[in-house]
């Protein structure tokens, strides 16, 4: 009998196995071997050199990397705060009984499903110095053309706004499902003692919605510092650098240069940064008392 | 009994031989093509199948980048391609890795020999005295030009190289500012020009190539005669990047830092462009753009032009079958390379270049190949002359032709990167 309780108990583990193994085979397999990578000098075909810490100490003495690491956090101080107020503010928009709000989430939430490489080529053509659509609506309220990029100072705020575009949609319908989570009834009550819109929003939605504020925070700040797609097909990382990321770096270094090991090292970083993140969520959502 | 054995081996050599019969030996061939040439070429494999029975070649195409990593995985797996497209300055980086055959028998083999191809094509395939690659054509940068705009300026288009001085002249008659102005008249507007003399690159790579042209013009290589360190002499490196510096900012007549300078000039924004033959498609799909090409100007002392060639290489670790059909592939498509004329490329080997002189638009790339310069063929060409966002050779072409800013820093800050990556 216990026996066969056992088996019974590990059915679930049986519908999990095909998971499991792509996941070890594709991802944690290789993951693994990427730490062993980026302790050595190695150009995918010669001999791996072992050299330790190397790469790592190198990374941190290379002004590029540096550049890289700086233009990330700059590019996600330009979205996450948009992003996440946006979103949330474009949730309770669409939560209101108005008419049109379905047509509107769909319209909202639709770039979300566009491929990012496509995202690229359409905000290539709209920011065009020349030939551009956002320049000639700019141009009639007579402010003079932008080189936005191939311009320094515009190039990142450039792609900033059309990861905004892409990606509100996402963390909308996070807030959607937060605000609709939140029973009427506690809005009614506060309405019946008085409260104004803003203390119902500041004292009821916001602390209700805190478990998925955090996680959008959190999500958005790991995809913002993994961006890649955009700055890739937008810009190639230029003007002079000005919109190089991490994640672009890495992808310059192991896949234009050949260098696996010195890529693997900054893989390696990003993913001791989003680990950190992680961590700090759960932090978060443990002393909301939202984690059990 | 003995009858009944008998049809029996019969049958199963018959069933046998048709297998094999129906078995074509697959010959699997990777070219960075992704353009118009990349329908070009699968118009010569596919010729190539339906003349060659026995053989299927089984052509791939993706953008360069990517082919090599690729190349590089599966070759560490031991799955390469039989036959792979590269540059000739890719040839010395994949040669160092023990990744190709040597094929300087074969060739001699196939009959060929130097004084059939373009010299550049041919001296492109060589790494350390040994030949790795057969050479296929040569692509350069030209001028191309607007008729239209040509006539309208009163300009009759150059018949072959002209100097620096009369390219400066033409491209300052095609600048027209709104008030009908031209950059060497009193009130020229240069923050209202309405049609440019010439579109140049200076956000990519090709900055760098321009001002690369520029320095061999004068005689000078880029790196040291051991091909470890950069080893030009600065002055001529500053005269060049000056004369083309003084194209946007002195004389006002290219476009600053113009994202697409193809696309200003199929609109007619611009009445040149100084590009390579891929663009030749891009050019022959605009309707009403009447146009036509002529060397690049020869500035300095020599004619020079940048330029590069596709040549076709017989990856390592294959078996003989597969070897000696890669090697009459590739001997059949250079000796039938004057169609790959049709993609804009000019081909290498001699007499599969006439046709191109059939072609319209090829004048001025015929005229420049024998002034072919490539960049060095060096092992660490990938990050030496990368064209990624880092490269210091893109960084030092937005710095001078976009910001305009003082040469010599910027050329010795190049030099320094240059020479640390060497260093690495």
């Amino acid at each position: 009998m216990n026996g066969k309780k056992r088996s019974y108990r590990m059915v679930p583990y049986l519908f999990l196995l095909p998971y499991l193994f792509a996941f070890i085979t594709f991802r944690f397999g290789p993951s693994i071997a990427g730490f062993f990578v980026s302790l050595t000098r190695w150009n995918i075909v010669g001999q791996a050199k072992f050299v330790g810490f190397r790469n790592f100490i190198d990374l941190f003495q290379d002004p590029n990397f540096i550049k890289s690491l700086i233009n990330t956090l700059y590019f996600m101080l330009l979205t996450v705060p948009a992003l996440v107020i946006g979103g949330l503010m474009i949730a309770m928009l669409v939560d209101q009984p108005l008419r049109g709000r379905t047509a509107t989430r769909t319209f909202v939430f639709m770039p979300y499903v566009i491929m990012s490489t496509v995202v690229g080529v359409i905000w290539l053509w709209i920011f065009d110095a020349q030939y551009g659509i956002l320049n000639y609506y700019i141009g009639l309220l007579g402010i003079r053309p932008i080189a936005w990029l191939s311009n320094v100072n515009w190039a990142m705020p450039a792609v900033a706004i059309a990861t905004i575009w892409w990606t509100i949609g996402f963390n909308m319908i996070l807030f959607l499902a937060g605000l609709q989570d939140i029973p009427n009834e506690l809005k009614e009550a506060a309405r019946i003692d008085g409260a104004s819109s803003w203390q119902t929003f500041w004292n009821i939605t916001l602390p209700l919605l805190r478990p998925t504020t955090i996680i959008v925070v959190m999500l958005t700040l790991i995809n913002t510092f993994q961006v890649f797609a955009q700055v890739y097909v937008m810009t190639g990382g230029g003007p002079e650098m000005a919109t190089l990321t991490v994640v672009q770096y890495m992808y310059v270094q192991s896949f234009q240069y050949y260098r696996l090991g010195y890529g693997s090292a900054i893989s390696y970083i990003v993913f001791v940064f989003l680990v950190g993140l992680i961590l700090l969520e759960r932090g978060l959502l443990k002393k909301s008392g939202d984690l059990d | 009994m003995k009858f009944k054995s008998v049809l029996f081996v019969a049958i199963a050599i018959l069933i046998l031989g048709t297998f094999s019969m129906a078995q074509p030996l697959r010959l699997v061939f990777w070219g960075g093509w992704t353009g118009p040439d990349g329908n070009v070429m699968r118009q010569l494999v596919s010729e190539y199948n339906s003349t060659h029975p026995n053989v299927v070649v089984s052509l791939t195409t993706m953008q360069w980048t990517p082919l090599f990593t690729k190349f590089l995985v599966s070759s560490r797996g031991g799955q390469s391609p039989n036959i792979l497209a590269m540059h000739g300055p890719d040839v010395p980086e994949f040669a160092s890795y023990g990744l190709l055959t040597p094929i300087g028998n074969i060739i001699k083999g196939a009959g060929f020999e130097a004084s059939q191809f373009a010299p550049a094509a041919w001296n492109g395939t060589f790494y350390k005295g040994k030949q790795y690659a057969f050479p296929l054509d040569l692509h350069m940068n030209a001028i191309y030009y607007n008729q239209k705009l040509f006539e309208k300026a009163g300009i009759t288009p150059p018949k072959g190289w002209i100097t620096g001085k009369e390219f400066l002249d033409m491209a300052i008659k095609l600048t027209v500012d709104k008030n009908g102005k031209h950059p060497n008249q009193a009130g020229f507007d240069p923050n209202n020009v309405v049609q440019y003399g010439i579109a140049l690159y200076s956000l990519n790579w090709h900055g760098f190539l321009q001002w690369y042209e520029l320095l061999r013009q004068q005689g000078y290589n880029f790196l040291n005669s051991s091909m470890n360190e950069v080893g030009y002499p600065l002055n001529a490196g500053q005269k060049a990047w000056s004369w083309l510096q003084d194209l946007f900012f002195k004389y006002h007549v290219a476009p600053v830092g113009a994202n697409s300078p193809l696309k200003d000039f199929l609109i007619g924004k611009t009445a040149m462009l100084e590009d390579g033959p891929w663009e030749m498609p891009a050019m022959e799909a605009q309707k009403g753009l009447k146009w036509s090409t002529f060397p690049v100007p020869q500035v300095f002392k020599y004619k020079a032009v940048w330029g590069s060639g596709h040549v076709l290489t017989i990856p390592v670790r294959q078996d003989k079958e597969h070897m000696k059909a890669a090697e009459e592939f590739v001997t059949w498509l250079l000796k039938h390379s004057d169609k790959w004329a049709l993609s804009g490329n000019i081909p290498a080997y001699n007499s599969s270049r006439k046709f191109a002189y059939s072609l319209p638009g090829r004048a001025g790339f015929l005229a420049e190949a024998s002034y072919v310069a490539m960049l060095p063929r060096i092992p660490k060409e990938s990050q030496v002359f990368s064209s990624a966002s880092v490269s210091p050779i893109v960084v030092a072409g937005q710095n001078i032709l976009v910001r305009d800013k003082t040469i010599l820093p910027v050329m010795k800050w190049m030099n320094e990167q240059i020479n640390a990556i060497f260093n690495r």
